[in-house]
């Protein structure tokens, strides 16, 4: 793909490995004079400073975990996507919105406040869906979905992980399916 | 968290039951320098002192949180919505640990500021009201909230009285002032108006903070003696609901 305007391209899915080895894959497909880079999460750091957190502190549940998603994507935005985008350049966010979402929507958190929180994000132009899986600790690049998993505890998911993951791919392919 | 409603029943039965005392959540709200942590702290030895079991809880004091939030104010790194986002994070961090259990357990929980004080700045840094409300959902109401309601011009002066405003305390992030002083008093200007309008829209209970410390604390008393009559409000069944669905009161 060459894009001729500057574009978005948002990528997701659940395993941190496979939505990596697809931005690249769609980084590559734009004209390198006009393509930017990657806009990963965790870019501003938050969750790495939420990993090292003492025990003491207590968990986040999945809503604090969406939380600090958001901030993190306002932060992407801010020094990331929006000023490749005004320099003319595209750039791949991975993982974006739908990520998060169906991490959400698996654990019980309602569409409507999805929406809500999510609702500075800018509209992609265009949108890729990833198969896969969420990896296992220590294979293969770390993604949010497996960050939330080893953060959060059984009890807090409200179900259990291979059931979290056959939910979040259902709602991920579901949205592929309607772009 | 399928089946929320058999929680909600559960959190309806134990709030509602009357063989036992039952917990209650108690706001204290009002721009800086409105002296509402002298209140707080007189309030809590007084409800101690009466045989309360009292559990406090401030703004920005997660112990999972507070310590990102510290570290991108020290470089002036956030923008409104990340302001805005990390502090919600804070407080739900907060309600799932400190206050949700402590209210199950019949504790009065004293908050030296809650969720409207996110609201107050955040809509004076331009952020729309409706989408900061729902970031903070399900919604915890108190049982009470006591507004401290204090003109911009003696909060500045109590304020600078004692310190200089630090960045974000001024709101230089968003009024481009480079006089903290200054920038201050339009800021605070700006969060005392939004706070004016969450009292009328929630209902706060009004107190004026320009009287002396002793009438104030003894119309708290006074005023608290009445509030925790009342009946436990519905409103907060979701709340409780999730919490429980995720774990919580499982002690």
């Amino acid at each position: 793909m060459t894009a001729r305007k500057p574009a978005l391209i948002a990528v997701d899915g659940v395993a941190g490995a496979a939505i990596a080895a697809a931005a690249r894959a769609a980084l590559t497909s734009i004209d390198r004079a006009k393509r930017s880079g990657i806009s990963r999460w965790d870019a501003s750091g938050v969750f790495e400073e939420l990993a090292v957190a003492g025990a003491d502190a207590g968990p986040p549940s999945v809503r604090t975990l969406l939380l600090l998603y958001a901030a993190d994507l306002a932060f992407r935005l801010r020094w990331e996507i929006r000023p490749a985008l005004a320099d003319g350049r595209s750039v791949v966010a991975a993982p974006y919105v739908e990520t998060a979402v169906a991490f959400g929507r698996a654990a019980g958190i309602g569409g409507a406040w999805l929406a809500n929180l999510f609702q500075f994000a800018p509209r992609p132009t265009e949108r890729r869906f990833v198969d896969g899986a969420a990896g296992r600790r220590g294979r293969g690049r770390r993604g949010f979905v497996e960050f939330g998993f080893e953060q959060v505890p059984d009890v807090m998911l409200g179900a259990t992980r291979p059931e979290l993951v056959e939910r979040m791919t259902a709602h991920l392919r579901g949205r592929a399916r309607r772009c | 968290m399928t089946s929320l409603s058999r929680w909600r029943r559960r959190a309806r039965e134990h709030f509602t039951d009357g063989s036992r005392r039952r917990g209650l959540l108690v706001a204290f709200e009002g721009a800086d320098g409105s002296g509402k942590t002298t209140q707080r702290k007189l309030f809590k030895t007084w409800l101690k002192a009466e045989g309360y079991d009292v559990v406090t809880t401030k703004w920005n004091s997660s112990e999972l949180i507070k310590p990102i939030i510290k570290s991108r104010k020290d470089v002036r790194a956030l923008s409104p919505e990340e302001f805005s986002l990390l502090h919600g994070a804070d407080f739900r961090h907060r309600v799932e640990h400190v206050i949700l259990p402590a209210l199950w357990a019949g504790k009065v929980v004293v908050a030296d500021r809650f969720l409207f004080t996110g609201l107050a700045r955040d809509v004076a840094r331009g952020l729309d009201l409706d989408w900061v409300l729902k970031l903070y959902q399900p919604l915890l109401w108190p049982d009470l909230v006591f507004y401290f309601a204090v003109s911009p011009g003696t909060s500045g002066k109590r304020v600078l009285a004692t310190r200089t405003p630090r960045f974000y305390e001024a709101g230089q992030d968003v009024t481009n002032v480079d006089d903290p002083v200054e920038s201050y008093q339009r800021f605070i200007t700006r969060v005392i108006r939004e706070y004016e309008s969450l009292a009328l829209i929630f209902k706060f209970i009004t107190v004026d903070a320009e009287r002396s410390i002793g009438e104030q604390h003894h119309q708290i008393r006074q005023l608290f003696r009445e509030g925790e009559q009342r009946p436990w409000s519905d409103w907060n069944a979701d709340a409780v609901a999730e919490w429980l669905a995720t774990g919580g009161g499982a002690a």
